[in-house]
C-alpha cells in the first residue's frame, strides 16, 4: 500500500472575476522511502498539491490518505497534530524564525513531541549533525548564509522523525554551488535515512536528484521517466 | 515558548520599551486614583465611622466656626447609649481643599491614649501628658514634614514640641497632631477657654446610633448654642463634600487610565503580530495547534501589559509609602496609603487587560490561512 495516496483531488481558486482549476480530478501514489519530485512552471498547481498533502490547504473535492489517515477529513487541530508528528516542511525561503538560534529554530517541532529533555536535545543535535551544522548551533539566522539557513530548515523538517518530508522549491533561493550541497544532503537523506521525500521544482536539474519524476500540465500529471532520469 | 515571546519583544526594543513605559505610567495614575478612593472609602465606612458620633455648631462647617461649650460633655453623658464623651479643639492650617493640610486635635490626653487606635512608634505618653506645648504627630504628617521627637514644630501662632510619633490603624489619623486640650484652647489667637470645636462621642455597645444622636441635639437645643450630631463616618463625608465630588469625577481618570493602557498594548500586539503573520503560519505549519499560535499572542499582551503594569504599580505604592500624602478640607483628612488591596487590583487589572488586549489580534492569528500567510514576503 503507498504511504500517501491521493484520490480524484481537485482544488480550485477565485482570482477576480476568473476561476483557475490548478488540480481537476487527481491521482497519485507515493510509496513509502521514494522521493518523487514534481515538476512544471509556475501557476500549474504543483505548490498546490504540496500544500493539500501537507495539510495547510483543503482540497474541494477528493480525499487524501497518509499512512492510512485520511487528513481531508481532520479538524485544523488534529490536521496541526498529525503534521507535527508525520510531516516535516522545507520552504523555498528557509522561514526560520529570526529571533531564535539554530538549534532553537529545529528543536521547535520537538516540543509538541512528547520527548524528555534529553531526548529532545539529542534529536536537535542529531538533525544539525546530519546537515553538518553541529558548529553553527549558537547561530542566529541573520548570522548564517543562505545555505546554511536552508540545512537549518533542512534539519527542522526532519527532527521529529516524519513520514514524509515535503519541500517547496528548495533550491530556488540558492547559487548554484549551494543549490548542489543542498540537493546532496535531500537525497542522503532520502537514501540514509529513507525518509519519504516530496519535492516540487522548475528546475529540471534539480528534478534529477528524485527517483521518480512528475509533471503537471493542466491539472494532471504526466510521467517523466523519459526526459529524467532516475537516480 | 516563553522564551520565544521574551526574545519576539525584546526583538523590537524602542516599541516595548516605549509601550511598557506608557502601561507604567497609565497604572501609576490608575493606583494613585485608587489609592485616593480607598481612603475615602475607610473614612466613610471606618472601624469607629458608625459606633462614634461628632456633635458640631449647628450650621458649621469650618472647624474654625464651631465653638461649643466644653461642659456640653456633662450633658451628653446623661443621654443613654452614650458611653464617653471626648471634647475636641480642632485647628487646621486651611480650611480649604489641600494636599498638605495640618489638623491640630487638642483632647485630654488619657482619653487619647484609650480610646484611639494609636501606637507610639517614638516618645512616651507620660511627657505628652505631662508637658503643656506637647505634641504626638502621626506617621504620614511626620514623613511628609520631617518631624521626629525632639523637633519644635510651628505654624501660624502655634508652636509645639514633639514628644511622640504614633501609628494608628486609621490611615486619615496618621495625618493629624494630637495635643492637650487646654494648650490649643489657650493658644494665641484662639480664645477658647472653655470652649471646643466638637465632641466626639462613643456610643454604648447596644445603642442605636441615629436614636442617640437626635436625642443629643434635643437636649442641647435648650442650651445657648444648637448642635449637630451625625455618625463619624456620615460627618467625615458631609465635610468633604466638595472633595467627594472631584474623587467621583477622579474615577474617570481611572478608568481612562484602563482604556489607555488597552488601546496601547492592543496597538502594540496588533503591529507585532501583523509583523509576523508569516512566522505564525509557519509555527502551524510544523505543527502548531491554531489555539497554540493564539497563546502565544496573548502571552506577549500579558506580557507587555504586566511588566508595564506592575512597573506603575509598584512606583505608585512606593510613592505611597514614602510621600505621606494626604488631601484634607475644614479639618478632615483622607490618607493615600499602599495597602495590599490596591496593590492586587493594579496587577489583577494589568493582567486582565493584558488578556484583553490580546484578544483581537490572538484570534486574527489562530483563524489565519496558512497558505496565505506564506505567500507573503
Amino acid at each position: 500500500m503507498a504511504l500517501v495516496e491521493l484520490h480524484g483531488v481537485s482544488k480550485s481558486f477565485r482570482k477576480g472575476e476568473e476561476i483557475i482549476r490548478p488540480l481537476e480530478n487527481v491521482d497519485l501514489q507515493i510509496e513509502a522511502g521514494e522521493f518523487l519530485c514534481l515538476m512544471g512552471p509556475s501557476g500549474t498547481g504543483k505548490s498546490t498539491l504540496l500544500n493539500l498533502v501537507s495539510g495547510i490547504d483543503r482540497p474541494d473535492s477528493g480525499k487524501i490518505l497518509v499512512d492510512g489517515i485520511e487528513i481531508t477529513r481532520l479538524s485544523r487541530s488534529q490536521l496541526a497534530d498529525w503534521r507535527a508528528s508525520n510531516l516535516g516542511y522545507i520552504f523555498q525561503t528557509h522561514n526560520l524564525i529570526p529571533v531564535l538560534t539554530a538549534y532553537e529554530n529545529v528543536e521547535l517541532p520537538t516540543l509538541l513531541l512528547k520527548l524528555t529533555s534529553a531526548e529532545r536535545r539529542q534529536r536537535v543535535e542529531l538533525a544539525l549533525e546530519a546537515v553538518g551544522l553541529s558548529d553553527r548551533a549558537r547561530h542566529y539566522p541573520r548570522q548564517l548564509s543562505g545555505g546554511q539557513e536552508q540545512r537549518v530548515g533542512i534539519a527542522r523538517a526532519i527532527v521529529a522523525h516524519p513520514k514524509v518530508v515535503v519541500a517547496d522549491e528548495p533550491t530556488g533561493s540558492l547559487d548554484a554551488t549551494t543549490s548542489e550541497q543542498v540537493q546532496d544532503l535531500l537525497q542522503r537523506l532520502n537514501r540514509e535515512l529513507n525518509i519519504t521525500m516530496l519535492m516540487v521544482t522548475h528546475d529540471s536539474d534539480v528534478a534529477r536528484i528524485a527517483a521518480r519524476q512528475l509533471r503537471l500540465d493542466r491539472g494532471t500529471f504526466v510521467e517523466s521517466h523519459g526526459e529524467v532520469p532516475r537516480c | 515558548m516563553l522564551m520565544y515571546v521574551m526574545k519576539t519583544l525584546w526583538r523590537h526594543s524602542t516599541r516595548t520599551t516605549l509601550t511598557v513605559l506608557g502601561s507604567a505610567v497609565a497604572m501609576f495614575v490608575f493606583c494613585m486614583v485608587g489609592a485616593v478612593q480607598e481612603g475615602l472609602d475607610r473614612l466613610a465606612s471606618g472601624l469607629d465611622a458608625d459606633r462614634n458620633l461628632i456633635v458640631f455648631q449647628e450650621n458649621r462647617f469650618c472647624p474654625t466656626t464651631s465653638r461649643l461649650p466644653e461642659d456640653y460633655d456633662r450633658i451628653i453623658r446623661e443621654v443613654p447609649g452614650v458611653s464617653d464623651v471626648m471634647p475636641i479643639q480642632v485647628w487646621t492650617n486651611n480650611c480649604r481643599a489641600s494636599l498638605d493640610i495640618v489638623v491640630f486635635q487638642g483632647a485630654n490626653p488619657e482619653q487619647i491614649r484609650t480610646s484611639r487606635p494609636l501606637r507610639l512608634v517614638t516618645g512616651d505618653w507620660d511627657r505628652f501628658a505631662s508637658q503643656p506645648d506637647a505634641a504626638i504627630v502621626g506617621t504620614n504628617i511626620a514623613k511628609r514634614r520631617r518631624l521626629a521627637v525632639g523637633d519644635q514644630f510651628s505654624i501660624g501662632e502655634l508652636s509645639v514640641r514633639v514628644v511622640g510619633v504614633f501609628e494608628s490603624r486609621v490611615p486619615s489619623e496618621e495625618n493629624l497632631i494630637y495635643t492637650n486640650l487646654a494648650f490649643l484652647q489657650l493658644a494665641r489667637g484662639q480664645d477658647g477657654a472653655g470652649l471646643v470645636t466638637q465632641h466626639e462621642v462613643a456610643l454604648a455597645p447596644q445603642a442605636d446610633a441615629d436614636r442617640v444622636a437626635t436625642e443629643i441635639d434635643a437636649r442641647l437645643r435648650a442650651q445657648s448654642i444648637a448642635t449637630k450630631t451625625r455618625r463619624k463616618g456620615a460627618f467625615q463625608a458631609s465635610t468633604l463634600s466638595d472633595l467627594v465630588d472631584l474623587i467621583g469625577f477622579a474615577h474617570w481618570l481611572g478608568y481612562a487610565c484602563v482604556g489607555l493602557v488597552l488601546s496601547l498594548v492592543a496597538t502594540t500586539t496588533l503591529m507585532s503580530v501583523q509583523d509576523r503573520f508569516k512566522e505564525y503560519a509557519v509555527l502551524q505549519t510544523i505543527g502548531f495547534r491554531p489555539l497554540r499560535t493564539m497563546r502565544l499572542v496573548l502571552l506577549e499582551s500579558l506580557l507587555l501589559c504586566l511588566v508595564g503594569g506592575s512597573t506603575g504599580t509598584f512606583s505608585a505604592l512606593t510613592m505611597l509609602a514614602l510621600g505621606g500624602f494626604a488631601i484634607g478640607a475644614e479639618g478632615a483628612t483622607i490618607a493615600f496609603e499602599p495597602t495590599v488591596n490596591l496593590g492586587a487590583t493594579g496587577l489583577l487589572v494589568s493582567a486582565l487587560l493584558g488578556l484583553l488586549a490580546g484578544i483581537a489580534p490572538a484570534l486574527g492569528v489562530s483563524r489565519l490561512s496558512i497558505v496565505s500567510a506564506l505567500r507573503q514576503p
